[in-house]
């Protein structure tokens, strides 16, 4: 039964990896840009949660409204005066400075507010829950997985029932031809990647209610959110959830009998996938 | 020698054999150093090497081939455990057990490549630095790797300590130099060209008959064991190693930084990058993370405003080559 509950728990979290995944995969999707610094957003962005913290007395779950809007800031802006500089065909030089811009971040917050582990107190919340069929199922994940989904489901409609939407999906299809209506395809970038950076702050803010956290956890972060995408494939929302959930019951079933191995068989699984299934990943296409 | 041009039109460059030549003359020089130099200066200048040598492993994957390792970290871990476990095990001299290293990380790099040539580009640079993460935990949590507490090199315990130190120089200069002709003899070689080819554009260079695949296997393989073995090199200095240090992900910050500043795609680059980089550490050193702070910024400026670098900006300049990859027509 504990092993039922594991796998439950690990779908719970993989949903949220789903997300980690997602925000990963609409930037690449729109921009063909791997923000390898993505990791640091998440992080980055809760740290600035936790400093809203006292300015604002609500829930932590309603801080990650305000949080998003200052990433969607904060995506804005480096699309529009970094990345927006460099964007040829050549792959390299964004890969190159979202590194660049991930160490930064990275250390940068190590010298403010220094490598100690932190976490988001979520009061009662944290020890909530209820049995269903025998099985404890704890509030906390229950209420992530529902904002996770909420999250997906708002991201799926503005994509596909909103004129800016079509304008988005339409600057990802052909950025030259976007240009004859009069549409700047650069400001798009702007807005797609603060819409991205605004789904990693939310997904930051989230992981941050389950487990503590310093500026060094982006680098889990992303390799995560990559291994996502890769399992769950570009282009297809849900594949991502799916992919995350693949994640999220390998770490958790395989810390219940060896505790100490953190994300290593998580990431072992992911390249087990890769190699029994190359052609769902071989699709991938430079632009 | 050295001063022998040859135009073709408007660039100059060395003849690669006298260039050949200078290799071989300041590598007699530097072999004889340690006969006028203190043991403090042949430490830093073996340092210096090992971390070159690193960059340029890094240099001939990412500027000849076109691809970029995040997880360059993981042949520094597999060279330095590599040598300390075998010296360790086997009595065998330290010295010696700098070529299993060497075709340990060679091995490593052939046994990963067919997985992570499955992706491109982006994703198989992040693809590369998951493989080192899987290693740096599985090394932490193996009791016969020392765990994370790590492992001390116990053969060099009844060694000479001065000896020790300039044979690690040796190899040192070996390293270092050896890196630079390689990559030399390999970017003119037919393979070499073909590996260009594919940097620039793999499906033409697939359409004119080149093997792709096969020389980007090559490629990762050499860039692998090259990195792997000055890794080993570079922990030898300090006797000791553990998880942490020896699969660091900030290695690949050094190799990345040197390699974009001094001029990325180019031989010389990176003995101007290693310099800034050492200057750097030594200024900087004792205020924390602030270098790497700046080593980022930089690396991220020179991207938007610099990206050749500054041995590639100057050869543009000055229409002017040292170790030259290019080819003349045949009068």
């Amino acid at each position: 039964m504990t092993v039922l509950q594991t796998i439950i728990n690990g779908l719970f979290l993989g949903a949220l990896y789903g997300l980690f995944g997602l925000g990963l995969a609409f930037a690449f999707g729109i921009m063909r840009i791997v923000n390898v610094a993505q990791g640091e957003f998440m992080v980055l962005a809760t740290y600035i949660g936790l400093m809203l913290m006292p300015w604002l007395p609500v829930h932590p779950l309603v801080l990650i409204i305000p949080v998003a809007l200052i990433a969607f800031g904060f995506g804005y802006a480096v699309q529009g005066s970094i990345l927006n500089r460099v964007l040829d065909k050549d792959p390299m030089p964004s890969l190159l400075i979202t590194f660049g811009i991930s160490i930064v971040l990275r250390n940068l917050m190590v010298q403010v507010w220094s490598a100690d582990f932190r976490s988001i107190n979520i009061g009662k919340l944290k020890f909530m829950g209820f049995d269903v069929l025998g099985l404890r199922i704890g509030l906390l994940p229950l209420v992530i997985f529902g904002t996770v989904i909420l999250l997906f489901v708002a991201l799926y409609l503005l994509m596909t029932q909103t004129r800016f939407g079509r304008l988005i999906r339409a600057t990802a299809d052909d950025y030259e031809t976007i240009q004859f209506f009069g549409v700047d395809y650069r400001r798009v970038y702007c807005v797609a990647m603060g819409i991205s950076a605004a789904l990693s702050a939310a997904a930051g803010m989230l992981i941050a209610m389950r487990s503590a956290f310093n500026p060094f956890s982006g680098v889990d972060r992303l390799l995560i959110s990559f291994e996502v995408v890769i399992i769950g494939g570009l282009g297809s929302l849900w594949g991502m959830i799916v992919g995350g959930m693949v994640l999220g019951v390998a770490q958790l079933v395989s810390l219940q009998y060896d505790p100490n191995a953190g994300l290593m068989y998580a990431h072992i699984v992911f390249f087990l996938i890769l190699m029994v299934m190359p052609s769902g990943i071989s699709a991938w296409r430079r632009r | 020698m050295a001063a022998e041009m040859m135009s073709s039109r408007r660039f100059f460059y060395v003849k690669p054999r006298s260039m050949l030549i200078v290799l071989l003359l300041l590598t007699a020089i530097l072999a004889a150093a340690p006969s006028w130099l203190s043991a403090g200066t042949l430490r830093q200048i073996s340092e210096f090497l090992f971390v070159f040598a690193m960059a340029e492993s890094w240099n001939l994957l990412a500027g000849f081939v076109g691809l970029i390792s995040l997880g360059h970290q993981g042949f520094v871990g597999i060279g330095a455990y590599s040598l300390f476990m075998i010296a360790n095990a086997s009595g065998i001299s330290p010295h010696f057990a700098m070529l299993f290293a060497l075709v340990i990380s060679a091995l490593a790099a052939a046994a990963i490549a067919p997985f992570l040539f499955r992706l491109r580009d982006a994703y198989f640079s992040i693809a590369i630095w998951v493989v080192a993460e899987i290693a740096r935990t599985a090394t932490a949590k193996s009791h016969w790797l020392g765990s994370s507490i790590g492992v001390v090199l116990e053969a060099t315990r009844h060694m000479d300590r001065t000896w020790l130190a300039i044979g690690i120089y040796w190899w040192a200069v070996g390293i270092g130099i050896g890196s630079i002709a390689l990559l030399f003899l390999l970017v003119r070689s037919r393979l070499g060209l073909a590996l260009m080819a594919v940097r620039d554009n793999d499906l033409t260079a697939a359409s004119v008959g080149i093997d792709v695949g096969r020389a980007r296997f090559i490629a990762f393989v050499l860039s692998g064991a090259l990195c792997g073995i000055a890794g080993a090199g570079y922990s030898m200095l300090s006797y000791h190693i553990d998880p942490n240090g020896a699969y660091d992900g900030n290695w690949v910050v050094v190799m990345l930084f040197i390699t974009i500043i001094g001029g990325i795609g180019t031989i010389e680059g990176p003995i101007i990058g290693t310099a800034i980089y050492f200057g750097l550490r030594e200024e900087m050193g004792d205020i924390g993370n602030w270098y790497l702070i700046l080593m980022g910024s930089v690396a991220v400026i020179a991207m938007i405003a610099m990206r050749r670098g500054i041995w590639g900006t100057l050869t543009r300049k000055f229409a002017f080559e040292l170790f030259s990859v290019r080819r003349l027509p045949p009068l």
